[in-house]
Parts: C-alpha cells; sequence; structure tokens
C-alpha cells in the first residue's frame, strides 16, 4: 500500500502545499470571522435604519443613522433601570457559580470519594426540570422569605442554572493541571491551599473565566424565572424581550442589539483571560 | 486586577444584598398592550395623568399566570390592578375582590359586558377594560379584482375565495395573506370564524360533516394563499410591503398599515357562511387581586381606566375599542377611523354569530388552541385526509373538555358539565 503511494504520488515542492494551507487558513479565518460578525453588522444596519428602510427591499447595506429607533428605547421607561439590574444579577450569578462550581470541580478532579460518578451525573439534573414548571412554586417559596424581587433571589436561581457548567468545566481544567505541579509547590514548602493560589489558580484562570462568562450569558438570557420572579427590579431580558418578539422590525433590531451591546462589551472586557487560554497570554 | 475584581464582585454582592425597593405606585399587571409601542403609549399616555403613579409591566402569557398564581396563594402581593382577557380573568375568579362598590359616577358600561364581568355570581369580578375584534382588510388595488356582484361589506366565504382565485391568476401571485406564523393568530380564525360560519359551534360540532366542509372550503382559499403566510405573525407588515393584498387578522395587528399608508387599504367585516357571520369579540378586563397591597388605591385606579377620557387614550394607544359610552373625538387615527367602522357593520350585521374565547379552560387554554392548530397544519399544510383528522383531534379535545369540565359557551349551547363534543 505505502509503496504504491510512493510511486504514483509524486513529491511536490514545499511551497506548493504551503500556499493551498494558507488559502485554506484564510478562508477559515473569513469565515468564522463572518460567522459572528455577519449578524452583529445586520443588527446594527437595521438599528441604525428609519422604519422604512428596515422594511424595504432592496436592502443598501448602508446604515443611513436614523436614530428614531435608538432614541425610543433611550427614552423607553424603566430600561436603564432593568440594564442595571441585568449587570447585577448577572455578576452575582458570575460570582456565586464560581465560588461554589470552581471548589466542586475541584474537588471532583483532585480526591476520590464514593459516589463521585452519580454527583457528576447529579450536578446535570438542575437543568433537566424546565423552568415554567418550577417557576411557581419558587416564587411561592420567594415571597413567602422575602426573597422576591430582590437580585440576589434571582441570582441564586439563576446559579443553580449556571452551576453545572461551573463544574464540569472547572472539572477539565482542573484535571488538565499535573498533579505533580501542586506536589512540587507542597515540597517547596506550600500548604495545599498556598499551592493552589500560587501554582494552580493561573494556570486554571482562562478555564475559570470561561465558565465564569458562561454562568454571565446564562443569567443575561434568562427570561421566565426573571420575569415570574422580579417585579419592580425587572432584568433587561425580561423587560424587553418578550415584548420585542410582537412588536414591529425596527424596534426589534434596536431592542436586539440593546440585549446584546451589553454582553459584548463584557465579553470584549474579559476576552485576555479567554485568550490566555490558547497561550497568547496578557495582550 | 485581581484587587480590583475582588473589590467588584464585594461590591456587587453588598448592592445585591441590601437593594430593596420602597415602591407606592400601583403595579398594573397586564398581558394586554404588550409590543412596545404600545406599552410606551400606556405608560406616557393613559396612566402617567393617575395621581401616585401606575408601574404598567405587561407580559407573556406565562409569566403572568404564573406570578398571579403565586401571589394568589400565598396570599400577600405586589400587584394592585391585573389586566387580561376574559377567559384569563375567568381562571381566578375567587381571587378578585368585589367591585360593585366602585363608583362610575355616571359613565355607561355595556350591560352585557357588565354581566360577563360578574361569572354568574353576585359579585362584580371585573371591570370591562377595552375591546376588539378581528376584521379583514385589503389593499384597494384589489377591489378591482372582486368577482362580480359581491359587496365587500356583505362577503361570503365563496366571494373571498373566488376573490383570491382572481387575485393570485390576474396578479400573477397569490396575493390573500394569513396569519399562520408561530405568534399569529390562526387559531381564532378556525375557533371564531370558519367553523362557527358554517357549523353554527365552535366546540360540539368539532367533526361534522358542515365542519368536514368548512376546512374543504379553507382548502381551496390556501391555494391562492401567499406561501409566506406560515411566517407571518402580524399581516400589517405584509400588507404595507405589498406582499399581499387581502388579509384576515386581529385589529390591533392591522392598525400600522392603516396609520403608516391610509389612503391604501380599506377594513371590512368578515365573511359570512351558512349558518352566519361569525366573529370572535374579545373582551379585556381589570380586576383587583385579594392580595393587593393597597386595595382601596387599586380601586382608584380602576375607577381612572373607565373614564371617557382615560378609555379615548387606550384606543389610541393599543387599538382597542372602548367598552362604556366614551365619546370618540374627531381627529382619531386612520387606523381606528377605518377599523371602527368595520367591527360595527359586523358585529350588527343581521346574521351576526358571536362566537367567545375558550372560557373555563384555565392553563389548558393553550392546548385547546394546539387542537385547532394541529387540525390545520394536518389537513391544510401536511394534506392528510379531512374526516381523520378531524375523528382524531376531536378525540383530544374532548378529553381536554372532560378534564377541564368546562361548559359550552357561545355559539355552541349551554351544557351540563363539560361541553360535549359529538
Amino acid at each position: 500500500m505505502s509503496g504504491a503511494v510512493a510511486t504514483a504520488d509524486k513529491p511536490r515542492a514545499v511551497s506548493d502545499i504551503g500556499s493551498a494551507g494558507k488559502f485554506l487558513f484564510w478562508a477559515g479565518v473569513v469565515l468564522l470571522c463572518a460567522w459572528v460578525l455577519v449578524p452583529i453588522y445586520l443588527l446594527a444596519v437595521n438599528t441604525l435604519s428609519s422604519p422604512q428602510q428596515v422594511t424595504a427591499f432592496p436592502k443598501t447595506g448602508v446604515p443611513s443613522f436614523d436614530m428614531g429607533s435608538i432614541q425610543f428605547f433611550l427614552s423607553f421607561e424603566g430600561v436603564l433601570k432593568a440594564l442595571w439590574n441585568s449587570v447585577l444579577v448577572a455578576v452575582l450569578t458570575m460570582i456565586l457559580s464560581i465560588a461554589i462550581g470552581a471548589p466542586a470541580g475541584y474537588a471532583l478532579s483532585r480526591f476520590e470519594f464514593p459516589g463521585k460518578a452519580t454527583f457528576r451525573m447529579l450536578v446535570l439534573m438542575t437543568r433537566a426540570f424546565p423552568l415554567p414548571l418550577l417557576a411557581l412554586p419558587i416564587a411561592v417559596m420567594f415571597i413567602r422569605i422575602g426573597l422576591d424581587d430582590t437580585p440576589i433571589g434571582l441570582a441564586l436561581v439563576h446559579t443553580t442554572l449556571a452551576i453545572p457548567f461551573a463544574v464540569l468545566i472547572t472539572f477539565s481544567i482542573f484535571s488538565g493541571i499535573p498533579l505533580e505541579l501542586e506536589e512540587a509547590a507542597w515540597t517547596l514548602g506550600c500548604n495545599r491551599l498556598q499551592a493552589f493560589h500560587k501554582v494552580v489558580l493561573p494556570l486554571v484562570l482562562p478555564g475559570i473565566t470561561a465558565s465564569a462568562i458562561f454562568a454571565f450569558t446564562i443569567s443575561w438570557n434568562e427570561v421566565f424565572a426573571a420575569s415570574v420572579l422580579t417585579v419592580q427590579n425587572r432584568t433587561l431580558t425580561a423587560f424587553l424581550l418578550q415584548s420585542l418578539s410582537v412588536s414591529p422590525l425596527h424596534l426589534r433590531f434596536a431592542g436586539g442589539a440593546a440585549l446584546v451591546i451589553p454582553a459584548l462589551i463584557f465579553i470584549f472586557a474579559v476576552r485576555k483571560y479567554m485568550f490566555a487560554m490558547w497561550g497568547i497570554a496578557n495582550r | 486586577m485581581r484587587r480590583t475584581l475582588k473589590t467588584l464582585a464585594i461590591a456587587a454582592l453588598a448592592i445585591g444584598l441590601t437593594a430593596s425597593t420602597a415602591n407606592a405606585q400601583v403595579l398594573f399587571w397586564s398581558n394586554q398592550a404588550v409590543p412596545v409601542e404600545e406599552t410606551q403609549k400606556m405608560r406616557e399616555q393613559v396612566l402617567k395623568a393617575f395621581p401616585g403613579g401606575v408601574d404598567f409591566q405587561p407580559q407573556e402569557p406565562g409569566p403572568f399566570i404564573t406570578r398571579i398564581q403565586a401571589e394568589t396563594e400565598t396570599g400577600t402581593g405586589a400587584i394592585g390592578v391585573v389586566g387580561g382577557l376574559y377567559g384569563d380573568l375567568a381562571n381566578f375568579a375567587d381571587s378578585w375582590v368585589d367591585l360593585s362598590d366602585v363608583d362610575l359616577s355616571g359613565v355607561a358600561v355595556s350591560p352585557a359586558f357588565l354581566e360577563l364581568g360578574k361569572f354568574g355570581t353576585s359579585e362584580q369580578k371585573f371591570l370591562p377594560w377595552m375591546q376588539a375584534n378581528y376584521v379583514m382588510a385589503a389593499n384597494k388595488q384589489a377591489l378591482q379584482y372582486l368577482p362580480e356582484g359581491a359587496d365587500v361589506n356583505n362577503l361570503t366565504y365563496d366571494q373571498v375565495i373566488a376573490w383570491a382565485k382572481n387575485l393570485a391568476e390576474q396578479t400573477g401571485s397569490p396575493k390573500f395573506g394569513f396569519p399562520a406564523g408561530p405568534k399569529g393568530l390562526k387559531h381564532r380564525f378556525f375557533q371564531g370564524f370558519l367553523l362557527p360560519a358554517f357549523t353554527g359551534s365552535e366546540v360540539t360540532k368539532f367533526r361534522s360533516a358542515e365542519a368536514e366542509q368548512a376546512w374543504g372550503k379553507f382548502k381551496e382559499l390556501w391555494q391562492y394563499t401567499n406561501p409566506a403566510s406560515t411566517n407571518y405573525d402580524f399581516m400589517q407588515e405584509p400588507l404595507l410591503t405589498g406582499d399581499v393584498w387581502l388579509a384576515f387578522d386581529h385589529i390591533a395587528r392591522l392598525s400600522e398599515a392603516f396609520n403608516q399608508k391610509p389612503d391604501d387599504f380599506v377594513a371590512f367585516p368578515a365573511p359570512s357562511g351558512p349558518k352566519g357571520r361569525a366573529f370572535m369579540p374579545v373582551l379585556a378586563g381589570i380586576a383587583v387581586p385579594k392580595s393587593a397591597p393597597d386595595v382601596a388605591k387599586s380601586k382608584e385606579l380602576i375607577k381612572y381606566m373607565m373614564q371617557p377620557e382615560t378609555q379615548v387614550a387606550t384606543l389610541l394607544a393599543t387599538n382597542f375599542f372602548p367598552t362604556t359610552d366614551a365619546a370618540l373625538p374627531a381627529d382619531l387615527p386612520a387606523s381606528a377611523r377605518a377599523l371602527g367602522p368595520a367591527v360595527q357593520a359586523m358585529t350588527s350585521s343581521p346574521d351576526a354569530l358571536p362566537a367567545l374565547l375558550p372560557v373555563g379552560l384555565g392553563d389548558k387554554a393553550g392546548q385547546f388552541n394546539q387542537v385547532y392548530i394541529d387540525a390545520f397544519e394536518r389537513i391544510v399544510l401536511a394534506n392528510q385526509d379531512v374526516r381523520q383528522v378531524l375523528d382524531q383531534q376531536a378525540e383530544t379535545l374532548r378529553q381536554l373538555m372532560v378534564t377541564t369540565g368546562a361548559p359550552c359557551w357561545l355559539p355552541d349551547a349551554p351544557s351540563e358539565g363539560p361541553c360535549p363534543v359529538e
């Protein structure tokens, strides 16, 4: 078999393969960028266009910088407060799910204990029940104990949704760090906590950031619990999303932008921790 | 960097734990006026003048109901006033306070609607807030293709089909549009228009021979229907873009077409069938839950909502018409001027046959709608055998009626126990 290949296939110049590879590489880059950027571009163009242009066809593809739709949202009562609530709940969710999920992930990867496999399965169970089913009992309980309509109450619910991801992502990240590194730190005088803090933590930071971003977006996008459990302290999604689906097209685009942009800004702000995962650290 | 992150985290936690609300506004929990523009108008033009302020919160059906259930169950709540459709309010009849002591000072409310607001008890459970209906709308260019001898204000289903056929054949593409999109109100057409017009019934005669004939007619109409209809939620948009010249929809979902291009469109009643001109009036009411934080204040808001100026402002905000004798101003927007007379002509036509929205189904209302949507998808979209589909769907419908125990509502004859499906 290998002989046949050798005779049929003349060796090609290295530069040929290089250029084909280069082409593939750049085609891939362009495709991936378009995948992310084209929807955002369309969202931006339609947000900045007048209602007539949004429904008109053919599209010019160039925004007319009509601020009508944006102004509508800026003057829409309660948007800023809802935005603030959304950020608050999402950040709380992020902190809580990392604070609870990362130690669980560490324990799963470093310690042997009975029921470990079952635990890994059970962690996923929080996602097995649809929220509309759980929302009523949760709302009743929250009203009774006074957590109703508070950011922390909603953050607790979102944390339960985010925890499976936090645990499983951090579990695999911690498993990727050789135990020997920690042992080396111990032999050099660190205790368990110090070794974790000085050796393991810097290495897993990108992974933790990734799961933090996950928690953030889960909370940011969640609608049902948010609209049942908050009344006066609404989050942006609860406040806008359900109204948007039955609103005119140009407002849907503007509202979509209002929902997407804060999340994009957040992801940009933490991107260097993400990129550190692929070795382009801290640029 | 790590220090700032830590400080941020602690600050966020602190704010999250201490943030509390002291809000004296009345919370108005509604599943009407959900589209953002209507919400904005409700807040700025309808409710702004109420002393003390109103926090108007429109909701999707799911969270709307769940929240009311939760507050009813615990007996303490934040909601001051609930605004919803007749059927939504009927589900929680025991949770509303009696509103008969609200002083309406000279406002004459439609007596039939007031009676509906009692749910057959002696207490006034809700007051009628606003009403709407469904009509047909057409681009004026379509009028020249009307079949011979047809009066646009007195069409039959056969004439609509002939009209749609003319449009499709003479303009080169199907121009009839139907809101069959995921959020379109297609099921209301079958429940309140098509089936009652042919069978005189919404539930009981679901699988009758007349129903089979009705579906046959609709299949005929579907041949001349714009295939993009399965994406249409609001018919105003395809009417405006010109993809559709003839359409059926809820008046609130047609209004934008009339407001943006008042000279291009006409509105007219839904067609009539062998049993009459069936239509589905939509009645929204306002109620005060027993768990409201300040019942007296809530009642004041109810009174405010019933005043003539508020009723007119509500019409301008939502395109729902008053339930009282409020005098309509002369400078109404184009949509109200065009749609109002069409609704009037339909409800007062000699063969008028009102078919109500489902009553007494509770949270099963969605499943009830699904029976009609499934029938539509199977018969019309999937082209399955009409008789077989109706028999199977009738079985689902019957089980639904038995589970909920809902007695018949108009136009079906009153029943003892659950509404039968023959």
